[in-house]
């Protein structure tokens, strides 16, 4: 099931839903990276509250995703990952493959640490 | 009787104090209880039944002239009821069945008393009384057979020390009884989250951190940081006495879970026993911030909570 | 209330199936959150191991009672490659393909119980069990 991307000034915000197959996983990687370039996005919010399972290939396409974003210019934050699913990913040995990304509790907070990020790089 | 053991089933005492049909065979070898006694002892039933009722009447006599013992027997109805039960335990000492059933009931008998409170020594005392108007009565009957009493009465002293062994067995199994229960609900004693102020917690450990609890910790910590929104965590083990690798292991993939949230825990109050020893097994946690104290928890949370918009990389970018 | 179920694995929109079947019966079996949480996340990683390694295979769930303990066990089978070295294969950090080279150790630490059979040229089996605490 394809989740729609959302639009937010210059942020752009997508919630991943636990019907995702592995292919609408990798369309979603392909059209962010893609979408990053045309809105000239500063963040990619990837809200994961639904999310009952994140398993290694999921936690892979995320981080994946996070460095083709940050590529182009955009810092990708992972949203709402549930306790026990945090707690199965550590189990799995899946933690440290996200190491290099943004994680926080709710979206109020990702959109404090993108606007924090958006004003250092911006001298106004 | 097998139906009747049938019918306990599982439930029976003897079940629950692991007490098998070997174990009962084991009690009666060593005493030496065998056929020749159960002869001797269903040889003096007609006695015992003839003799049961004053029996049982100097019997409580004994027990109302204590002031210790009569407090057990105040109301008239209980005595009554325990009356007959008394009879009815009198006579099976003689009644030549000694199987199943009858550990059984001694078992119960034993925990009726332990249930009622009634000290070990009374307990005892009664067994001691009973023991003192059998052989009166059973020497006077066999005047003539003096050998025969005797080996009557070491017949009887069998199977009194059978029933003993087993009574004093559900007084020891209803002590331990509770000291697991009460081990468990130490064990089970949920460790409180507290907040402290707005997305900082504390999770003061206090007491054994089994695998069981520390599973249950790692949960509670999760969920609470996810309903609270929490940014830090506390977790302070300064009441912790032993910390093992496992357990340690717990505690370090509870606080990348974390982490995963989007939260971070603080490890206070290892105490340098249990630093040393982690350090020895190889317990790797340098990945977890850890403070020497609550104190400096603290100040470290509130440090981190005051940059908490800003990610922990930028903070050694310089500007 | 013992009940066994099949599902076949031909591509990844049955990994999303298989999970959602997966989870059903560990509710029915009474495992918490966060051990469901455990079991689907297994489930997956050996789901993907048929669809990435041998294209097609099943996935049998079996809910199983011995005495008091009450469990469920997911049985991953596939007529793929196989396994030249299982040992390797279960080292973590270990990859043959794609993958992160963390589906097996991983599923294994997830789970209670793990066996894995495989024969070159003939297939994998893996099966995993978790049992009610």
């Amino acid at each position: 099931m394809k989740s729609p991307i959302l639009k937010l000034g210059p942020n752009l915000i997508v919630s991943l839903n636990s019907e995702m197959t592995d292919s609408d996983l990798l369309e979603l990687q392909a059209v962010l990276v893609a979408e990053v370039g045309r809105f000239r996005s500063k963040g990619v919010i990837l809200e994961v509250t639904t999310l009952e399972v994140m398993d290694s290939f999921a936690a892979r396409t995320l981080r994946n995703l996070a460095q083709a974003v940050g590529l182009r210019g955009a810092q990708a934050v992972i949203v709402g990952i549930r306790p026990e699913v945090a707690l199965a990913m550590v189990q799995l040995g899946l933690e440290q493959r996200l190491s290099g990304v943004h994680t926080v509790l709710d979206l109020e907070e990702a959109l404090g640490v993108l606007n924090r990020e958006k004003a250092e790089v911006d001298p106004q | 009787m097998t139906g009747e053991s049938e019918a306990n089933g599982k439930s029976s005492l003897m079940f629950e104090m692991g007490i098998t049909e070997r174990e009962i065979a084991q009690r009666k070898a060593f005493l030496e209880f065998g056929e020749t006694d159960i002869a001797a002892l269903t040889g003096i039933h007609d006695l015992a039944q003839q003799y049961a009722n004053p029996v049982i009447e100097a019997f409580y006599r004994h027990l109302l002239a204590f002031d210790e013992t009569r407090e057990f027997f105040r109301d008239a109805k209980v005595l009554e009821k325990v009356r007959n039960l008394q009879r009815s335990y009198f006579l099976d000492l003689t009644g030549g069945e000694y199987g199943e059933a009858y550990v059984e009931n001694r078992l119960k008998i034993g925990a009726i008393h332990e249930k009622i409170g009634l000290p070990v020594k009374s307990y005892l005392g009664m067994y001691n009384f009973y023991l003192r108007s059998v052989a009166d009565r059973l020497f006077a009957a066999y005047q003539d057979a003096p050998s025969e009493a005797l080996k009557a009465y070491q017949a009887l002293l069998k199977v009194v020390f059978l029933d003993i062994g087993l009574s004093i067995d559900t007084y020891i199994q209803q002590r331990e009884q509770l000291i697991r229960t009460q081990r468990d609900a130490i064990r089970e004693l949920p460790t409180p989250v507290l907040q402290v102020r707005e997305r900082l917690l504390i999770l003061p450990v206090v007491g054994e951190l089994e695998t069981h609890r520390a599973r249950q910790l790692t949960e509670q910590l999760l969920n609470s940081i996810s309903s609270t929104r929490a940014k830090v965590a506390i977790v302070d083990i300064t009441g912790v006495p032993l910390v093992d690798s496992k357990v340690a292991n717990h505690l370090l993939q509870t606080v990348s879970a974390a982490r995963l949230m989007g939260a971070t825990v603080i490890l206070t109050g290892l105490s340098s026993q249990i630093a040393q020893a982690l350090v020895a097994i190889g317990v790797d946690l340098s990945e977890v911030k850890t403070t020497v104290d609550l104190q400096s928890g603290l100040e470290e949370a509130e440090a981190l909570l005051g940059y908490h918009l800003l990610p922990p990389a930028e903070r050694s970018r310089p500007t | 209330m013992t009940e066994s179920v099949r599902v076949a694995i031909g591509s990844d929109i049955d990994i999303v199936r298989a999970r959602q079947q997966v989870r059903t019966l560990a509710k029915e079996v009474g495992f918490t959150s966060s051990e469901l949480t455990l079991i689907v996340t297994a489930l997956s990683e050996l789901a993907r191991n048929i669809v990435e390694y041998a294209r097609s295979g099943e996935i049998i769930l079996d809910q199983i009672c011995q005495g008091t303990r009450r469990g469920l066990s997911i049985t991953a089978r596939d007529g793929g490659p196989g396994i030249a070295d299982i040992d390797l294969a279960m080292r973590d950090g270990y990859s043959s393909g794609k993958g992160l080279g963390l589906g097996l150790p991983g599923t294994k630490r997830l789970m209670d119980d793990f066996e894995i059979t495989s024969e070159v040229g003939h297939g994998t089996q893996v099966k995993v069990t978790k049992w009610t605490h």
